[in-house]
């Protein structure tokens, strides 16, 4: 053993002393040390002052400064278990969810739209699985794939990191971007055109899906698939056998598309035929005398004008709209005003809702009369019982909630509330949840990454937001009875809290704005909780209780042979 | 003023709770709950003391107590409860130490090979003298993972040489080295803007 000097006139060394004093020494060696600080004052006093230190060090260790965290108050493998019971009640929950809204909303509106004529389609078909929607944009956004499929494996990885080891999550996160890659559909065979004018000359044939951007956009030839537009002014003249989706300032359809058009553009014209459905996005759209769309129009449009036919039914909303061509099928309107012109002709059920009733030439041919419903603009002052009922159910809602919530993981109600009172990083990364984790789940639904983990992902942030006012509610009840951990008084001030919350968030003017602090606090704060418990943050030294000065003697753990 | 121990651990004349042990080795879910709340508070605090957050600890003392359930079948009755308690303890805190690399350099060095100069006594004395446990606690903070563990073995767990020796996995001569090394450290860590340092030149 080494490591010391002070040998000089034969003084043990301080590490002989330490260990002296620690009863480490074998029995002649310690017999040694007592017999040299009989006679040596200055070792005595170092050999007094190593025990002193270590009934410092002791006393320091022992000493009870701060108490056991609630988190720690049972036995957590127990807590560890319920959480995945409680897992499995969630994702119970969420599919019972899932369920019930597409009873409850989505079969609903695909019957009344299939009703309406939409092509035997249900609603989901329309949007996202068989329409050409979001056809191509697997192709198109391969880099958004990639991206998105990365962060979900890294944030796959953040997840289970602390379970596994580094190799085997690798091979985890390798495999798991096999099977995405493996099972992702292969892109079909498409063609790219990019400048500042594209052009399909008119004997020119695309055998396969179009992806032109540019300036200037024309289809004089034929595109033997669909025709994916990104441009300023996109003409197609030519032929489209498949379906046309454009982004664009103008769009303006003169030939023939056997699909459909789904534009999202300053102004729509269709002057062409249109074997199925239009969709339009725009501030103008103009169906044209010669226009003919086979089967429906829906358009989302400031300013709208049919002139020519739409095969089945037509479902606007718009700012003003004139309708002076033929609807085969079921009409439904919702604007500011709407003129039906005398050549017009609906052939289904006519209903329109606006501010004040449409003006409806007297030659015109409706299978009924327009039903008209004048649209209520109520101010915010101006509410009825009704709203005051609805309130008081949300309240009631929430309080469930916050009873449910905190029966379920009480741990986590807490953990949760206190997160919350860290009001800068609740608030800050509530905006990153509120805004990042919704985008995030549109990037998972158009992307191979997947609509199942898009649509979880977009229920997950749903209950946050609902869990919202369940946290900022029980942090209000703490701020007036101040805190408390045990279940009934947690529980007791998230009631008070929750009633408050849904008081401000109702008051006229400021009432949306507190709605959206309590969102975004609510969320930073469940982020905060749930991330701490996923990966502890490495907070700064808590400062402990004072001390007392050393002196009170202890039970020593060493002791010192008198000298 | 009552003893101050780790928790219930160790106050003498307690004997370690067999009843209860056995129960729990026998699968009694409840014993283990009971187990769990006598030895949490001493565990975590040991934890506090040798990890640097709070949070640490925590995560730590609930891992620990899942890897002593799952390993209770391997203690033997014949030993102390409460050292293998915290043989698991210091060896799970050390594994999570050089796992996070929070180490410093210096915590590499060979403990050979830096020689450490011996405190004038009477200036050590006043050292001690002046300072609380409060300062103790965090001074203890500044120091290097393995200097920070072997005290918390040493002061606050009474782990004997060869248990040290046995978790951080170094020659049992070298314990005492490693002891007086993190004794300097703290000195030097107390000492600190202070007239009062003391030793722990290198």
């Amino acid at each position: 053993m080494n490591g010391t000097a002070n040998q000089n006139n034969n003084h043990p060394d301080e590490i002989t002393l330490l260990m002296y004093v620690e009863r480490q020494l074998d029995r002649d060696r310690a017999q040694d040390v007592s017999r040299h600080t009989q006679t040596c004052e200055r070792c005595l006093i170092l050999l007094r002052a190593l025990d002193r230190e270590s009934r410092l060090l002791t006393r320091s260790m022992l000493e009870e400064d701060e108490p056991l965290p609630a988190r720690l108050a049972e036995f957590h493998a127990k807590v560890k278990r319920s959480m995945q019971w409680i897992w499995g009640v969630v994702f119970a929950t969420a599919l019972l969810g899932v369920y019930l809204l597409y009873a409850g909303y989505i079969e609903p509106w695909q019957r009344q739209f299939e009703q309406a004529g939409f092509d035997g389609t249900n609603l989901l078909s329309l949007f996202v699985f068989q329409s050409a929607f979001w056809k191509g944009w697997q192709s198109m956004f391969s880099l958004v794939e990639i991206v998105a499929m990365a962060s979900f494996a890294g944030f796959g990885l953040f997840l289970i990191r602390r379970y596994l080891k580094r190799g085997s999550a690798l091979a985890v996160v390798f495999a798991t971007m096999g099977l995405l890659m493996a099972t992702a559909n292969p892109a079909a065979a498409s063609e790219f055109r990019k400048g500042e004018s594209v052009q399909i000359h008119k004997d020119e044939v695309i055998n396969s899906d179009l992806f032109a951007m540019g300036d200037q956009i024309k289809i004089n030839g034929t595109v033997d698939g669909d025709f994916f537009g990104f441009g300023q002014n996109v003409e197609v003249s030519g032929h489209v056998t498949g379906d046309i989706i454009c982004f664009c300032r103008s769009l303006r359809v003169d030939g023939q598309v056997d699909g459909n058009v789904r534009d999202f553009s300053n102004n729509v014209t269709i002057l062409g035929t249109v074997g199925r459905n239009v969709t339009s996005f725009a501030d103008l759209s103009t169906v044209e005398s010669a226009g003919k769309i086979g089967h429906t129009l829906m358009t989302f449009s400031n300013n709208l004008i049919v002139d020519g036919s739409v095969g089945r039914d037509f479902l606007g909303f718009f700012g003003n709209a004139t309708i002076d061509g033929s609807i085969g099928g079921e009409f439904r309107a919702k604007g500011r005003t709407l003129s039906i012109g005398s050549n017009a002709s609906i052939g289904g059920k006519a209903t329109y809702e606006g501010d004040k009733p449409a003006e409806v030439s007297s030659s015109a041919k409706l299978s009924s009369p327009l039903q008209f419903t004048k649209t209520q603009h109520r101010s915010q002052l101006q509410r009825g019982p009704g709203y005051y009922i609805w309130r008081i159910i949300w309240a009631g809602a929430w309080i469930l909630l916050g009873l449910v919530l905190i029966g379920l993981m009480p741990r986590f109600a807490v953990e949760t509330v206190e997160a919350a009172e860290r009001y800068g990083a609740a608030l800050g990364l509530g905006v990153l949840v509120f805004f990042g984790v919704g985008i995030a789940a549109v990037i998972a639904c158009i992307t191979i990454v997947g609509l199942l983990l898009g649509i979880s992902t977009f229920f997950l942030w749903i209950v946050s937001l609902f869990a919202s006012y369940v946290v900022a509610g029980a942090v209000v009840g703490r701020w007036i009875l101040g805190k408390a951990e045990e279940h009934w008084p947690l529980i007791g001030r998230m009631v008070l809290g929750v009633v408050i919350v849904v008081v401000c968030t109702g008051l006229p003017y400021i009432g949306g704005w507190i709605r959206f602090a309590v969102w975004i606090w609510g969320m930073g704060a469940i982020a905060i909780a749930v991330y701490r418990r996923v990966q502890p943050i490495i907070a700064p030294n808590i400062p402990s209780m004072p001390g007392g000065p050393v002196g009170t003697p202890l039970p020593p753990t060493t002791t010192v042979s008198p000298a | 003023m009552e003893p101050l121990t780790p928790g219930h651990l160790r106050v003498p004349g307690k004997t370690e709770p067999t009843d209860l042990i056995a129960q729990a080795r026998a699968g009694d879910t409840q014993a283990w709950g009971d187990l769990y709340r006598e030895f949490a508070p001493a565990i975590f605090r040991f934890c506090r003391r040798a990890l640097p957050s709070k949070e640490d600890a925590e995560d730590a003392t609930m891992e620990i107590f899942m890897k002593l359930r799952e390993k209770l079948g391997q203690y033997d009755t014949s030993r102390s409860f409460t050292a293998w308690l915290y043989k698991v303890a210091a060896n799970h805190c050390w594994d999570a130490l050089r796992r996070r690399k929070a180490r410093h350099d210096k915590d590499m060095e060979d403990v050979d090979e830096l020689p450490l100069e011996a405190p004038e006594p009477n200036q050590l004395e006043r050292l001690i003298e002046e300072r609380t446990s409060e300062e103790v606690r965090k001074a203890l903070d500044k120091l290097g993972a393995r200097a920070r563990m072997a005290l918390v073995m040493r002061y606050y767990s009474d782990m004997s040489y060869d248990e040290i020796a046995d978790a951080l996995g170094v020659r049992r001569p070298f314990v005492g080295v490693v002891l007086l090394r993190a004794r300097h450290e703290l000195r030097q860590a107390l000492g600190e803007n202070s007239p009062l340092a003391v030793g722990g030149a290198r």
